[in-house]
């Protein structure tokens, strides 16, 4: 693996040290897994396929609370504490560190109707791209690659409101309105065994290679 | 039955089988406290097992051990390799060494994820607390040895002290009640119902006969302190009401057993002290439980790297190939051994190439949850209040209140103010900020102290699924999983060997930690006899 840690020196100063003591981002990687890659033991999702400006984006809406503040769900409020604490230098530094890794996926197998999934995902490839490779003008994230739980677990909570509700989450609504329409959870499974059998993309950053 | 309040229990109409199947309901409390868990999920008793790990010197060649973690469990094991000749090194990500062996007092940095704080308790000695260990067990022989090879100086641990309270929102309306006069006049009733339900019948099913049943009928007595007549009228041992030392003592006059029963104490945190594992007489060392780590550390000069966090572990034909940040660059180094107490939980995202089934189990362990808040105290109220160490108990989410066994008399002191073992509870307590835990804490432990926010001048809290390099309290094995795969995880994968408490049945004891150590130093031992052996033939 090759890095530039160029911001290790930049950052160390005292006050960011007194914050936060963590004068890196590799704290990300205990959640998130050593290579970023997710942890399913963590409920911590891949973040090696996830180009700078959805990390940006997403850091900002636990930030903001529009993810994490009025859930339920012990996930999204860990992550939640976790953004509250960071300063603007720390996203800029975690950024460029998960940014850095290759891309890869613990291979899993996922039982559902992928040729329905297909059918279904046509919906979603005018946002997230024919290969789910995201779309930055749309502001849709890359899927492939990204775990099936996790998946899931983002549609239930588009659905239920617990995604994509809060007042000034423009993007979240957007999703929250696609997933509406997906009524059935069997959809949604076939949805996402069809997404499990497409290829990670990295298009964003052409530097690293990409392994799966 | 001398009831003075309302809600009569009227035992003449109670027939044997209501009697049974009340004594039924606390058998089944029993299970339910084992169910509670508490700490220590595994509340089966520990058989002593005396025999201690003996490591035969190393007479051939340089064998070198990679230890990933400085947990009781890998600070064992680099203490023990190393006076057997093998050269060892700690890996360990934190900025301090110790794992979930912490005690947190002036100056210290609390590394919790999303809420990282500083703890600004007063300086002094006496002014700490264990946010993690707290208590060892006279059968926990493993830890002990090193505590006393250590010369570590110990004192009595209090977990039971009959003069703190049960406070429970349904019973005595939300009012603190004395353990004391509590268990007294539950045991009172409950035996006044048994010895007049066995006096009713004119005869016991076998095996008892009519000599049993005498002694059983006297059993009842002793036990519940009953007049001549086997009638519950108060007891000594709630505490009198007045006098006793000068003027003759005065009975408290008992609660109504079914205010009793209405409190849920009776259903896990009385029997608390009774579970073996957490039974009196209990110790700790003075200090803090980090003297123990001190001991370790002051013996492995030179040996543990900090700030090394492991981002990799290959098996490789012979031996184990590491890599690990440090200073923001990724190391490599390679060991014919590694012993690893990486909690499986964040092991299971590091990337490896063990075999699929072996890191299959460390997905499946459940990251167990267990928050405790500390709160120093200006004054030592509860030393007014008649109480030095043990604990109170609540149903509130702050579940307990903590007295420190130490400091008696000196001006102020650490409170241990909430310790729940409840995951939603802690998932509530991790949702919130330090200030706001400290805040609920003080709101709830008023319920037990009146003016209780008057005496408290900060806090710091530990959520352990929050802790950096933790994230989780401990593994949780369901029994299912102990049963398939506790094999897997415990053999090794070539030189590869996962410690700590976690693979022991033992999780949550810094007992289960050592021998889990043991257990891997010894295969080790074998491994290197047997190559020994092959070179000879
Ligand atoms: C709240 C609480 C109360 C407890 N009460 C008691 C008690 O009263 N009595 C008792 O005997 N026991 C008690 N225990 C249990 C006791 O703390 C543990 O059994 C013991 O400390 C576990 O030691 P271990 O060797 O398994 O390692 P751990 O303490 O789990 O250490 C693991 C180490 O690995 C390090 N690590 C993690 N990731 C990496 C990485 N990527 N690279 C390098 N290092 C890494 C961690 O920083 C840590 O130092 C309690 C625990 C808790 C949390
Ligand atoms: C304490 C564990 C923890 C730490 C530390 C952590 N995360 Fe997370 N993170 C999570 C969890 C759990 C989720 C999933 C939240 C959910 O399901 O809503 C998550 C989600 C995310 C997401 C959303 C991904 C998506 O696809 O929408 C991003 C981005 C993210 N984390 C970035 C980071 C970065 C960058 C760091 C380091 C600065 C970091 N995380 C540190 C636990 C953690
Ligand atoms: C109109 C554009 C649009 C369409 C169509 C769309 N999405 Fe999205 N999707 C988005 C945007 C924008 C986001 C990011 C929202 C946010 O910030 O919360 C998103 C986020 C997601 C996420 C969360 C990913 C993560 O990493 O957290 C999932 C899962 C998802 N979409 C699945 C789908 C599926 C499945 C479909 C088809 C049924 C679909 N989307 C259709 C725009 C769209």
């Amino acid at each position: 693996m090759k890095y530039l840690l160029f911001w290790f020196g930049v950052l160390c100063s005292s006050s960011v040290y007194a914050e936060t003591f963590h004068a890196d981002a590799q704290y990300c990687l205990v959640c998130h897994g050593s290579n970023a890659q997710g942890n399913e033991a963590i409920s911590a999702p891949n973040l090696a396929i996830l180009p700078d400006w959805y990390l940006s984006s997403q850091i900002q809406a636990f930030q903001s609370g529009w993810r994490g503040h009025q859930t339920t769900d012990a996930y999204s409020k860990e992550m939640m504490a976790v953004a509250k604490s960071m300063s603007a230098e720390d996203v800029k530094r975690a950024i460029g560190f998960i940014t850095g890794f290759q891309v890869s996926k613990t291979p899993e197998t996922l039982t559902g109707d992928e040729t329905h999934g297909k059918t279904l995902y046509q919906t979603c490839a005018a946002c997230h791209g024919a290969a789910a490779e995201g779309n930055q003008a749309m502001g849709a994230p890359p899927l492939a690659g990204q775990y099936s739980w996790y998946l899931l677990r983002q549609l239930q909570a588009y659905r239920s409101g617990q995604r994509g509700a809060a007042e000034n989450d423009s993007r979240g609504a957007m999703m929250k309105q696609i997933a509406a329409t997906l009524q059935q959870d069997q959809d949604l499974n076939d949805l996402v065994a069809y997404i499990n059998t497409l290829d990670i993309q990295k298009t964003n950053n052409p530097k690293t290679d990409i392994k799966k | 039955m001398t009831n003075p309040d309302h809600k009569q229990i009227n035992n003449k109409q109670l027939s044997r089988r209501e009697a049974l199947l009340l004594l039924g309901k606390v058998g089944g409390s029993a299970a339910m406290l084992q169910a509670a868990g508490l700490f220590g999920l595994f509340a089966a008793p520990v058989q002593a097992q005396p025999e201690l790990v003996k490591l035969k010197p190393l007479t051939a060649g340089r064998k070198t051990v990679l230890i990933l973690g400085a947990g009781i469990s890998g600070l064992v094991a680099a203490y023990e390799l190393g006076k057997a000749g093998y050269q060892c090194k700690i890996l360990e990500a934190s900025h301090r060494a110790g794992g979930r062996n912490l005690t947190i007092r002036h100056g210290d940095f609390i590394d919790e994820l999303g809420n990282p704080q500083f703890c600004h308790f007063d300086k002094d000695p006496d002014l700490y607390f264990n946010a993690g260990p707290a208590r060892i067990p006279a059968h926990h022989t493993a830890i002990l040895h090193y505590c006393r090879e250590f010369a570590v100086e110990m004192q009595m641990f209090c977990n039971y002290n009959k003069n703190c309270y049960t406070q429970d929102d349904n019973a005595f309306g939300g009012k603190p009640v004395r353990i004391r006069e509590y268990e007294a006049d539950t045991r009172g009733f409950f035996s006044e119902l048994m010895a007049k339900s066995i006096q009713a019948e004119a005869k016991l099913d076998a095996p008892f006969d009519d000599i049993d049943r005498q002694k059983l009928i006297e059993f009842c007595k002793a036990y519940g302190d009953l007049s001549s007549d086997f009638t519950y009228e108060g007891s000594e041992r709630a505490g009198y009401q007045s006098g006793g030392i000068l003027s003759p003592g005065v009975l408290k006059k008992p609660r109504a057993f079914a205010d009793l029963l209405q409190s849920n104490f009776w259903a896990g945190a009385m029997h608390f002290g009774e579970i073996s594992d957490q039974a009196a007489a209990l110790m700790t060392p003075v200090g803090g439980m980090d003297k123990i780590v001190d001991a370790f550390l002051s013996r492995l000069a030179g040996k543990v790297q900090l700030k090394a966090q492991v981002q990799k572990v290959q098996l490789l034909p012979q031996g184990v190939e590491v890599s690990y940040w440090l200073d923001g660059q990724l190391q490599t180094e390679q060991a014919d051994y590694c012993l690893n107490c990486i909690p499986a939980q964040l092991m299971a995202g590091i990337e490896n190439n063990f075999p699929a089934d072996y890191v299959g189990v460390m997905r499946q362990l459940q990251r167990g949850k267990l928050s405790k808040i500390a709160l120093q105290a200006k004054e030592r109220f509860w030393e007014k209040e008649q109480i030095y160490s043990g604990i109170s108990w609540t149903n509130q989410d702050i579940t307990q209140i903590w007295y420190p066994s130490h400091g008696l008399f000196k001006t102020k002191g650490i409170l241990l103010g909430a310790y729940s073992w409840d995951p939603a509870i802690s998932d509530r307590f991790s949702a919130m900020t330090n200030q706001e835990r400290i805040a609920a804490a003080i709101t709830q432990g008023s319920k037990l102290h009146s003016d209780y926010g008057k005496y408290i001048d900060q806090g710091n809290s530990v959520c352990w699924q929050r802790m950096n390099h933790m994230l989780g309290c401990g593994a949780v094995w369901s029994e299912e999983l102990l049963k398939t795969s506790f094999a897997t995880i415990q053999a090794p994968v070539g030189g590869h060997y996962m410690v700590g408490d976690q693979v022991s049945y033992h999780p949550g004891w810094q007992e289960g930690a050592v021998r889990s150590a043991w257990y891997a130093m010894e295969s080790i031992q074998q491994q290197e006899q047997q190559k020994q052996r092959q070179v000879a033939v």
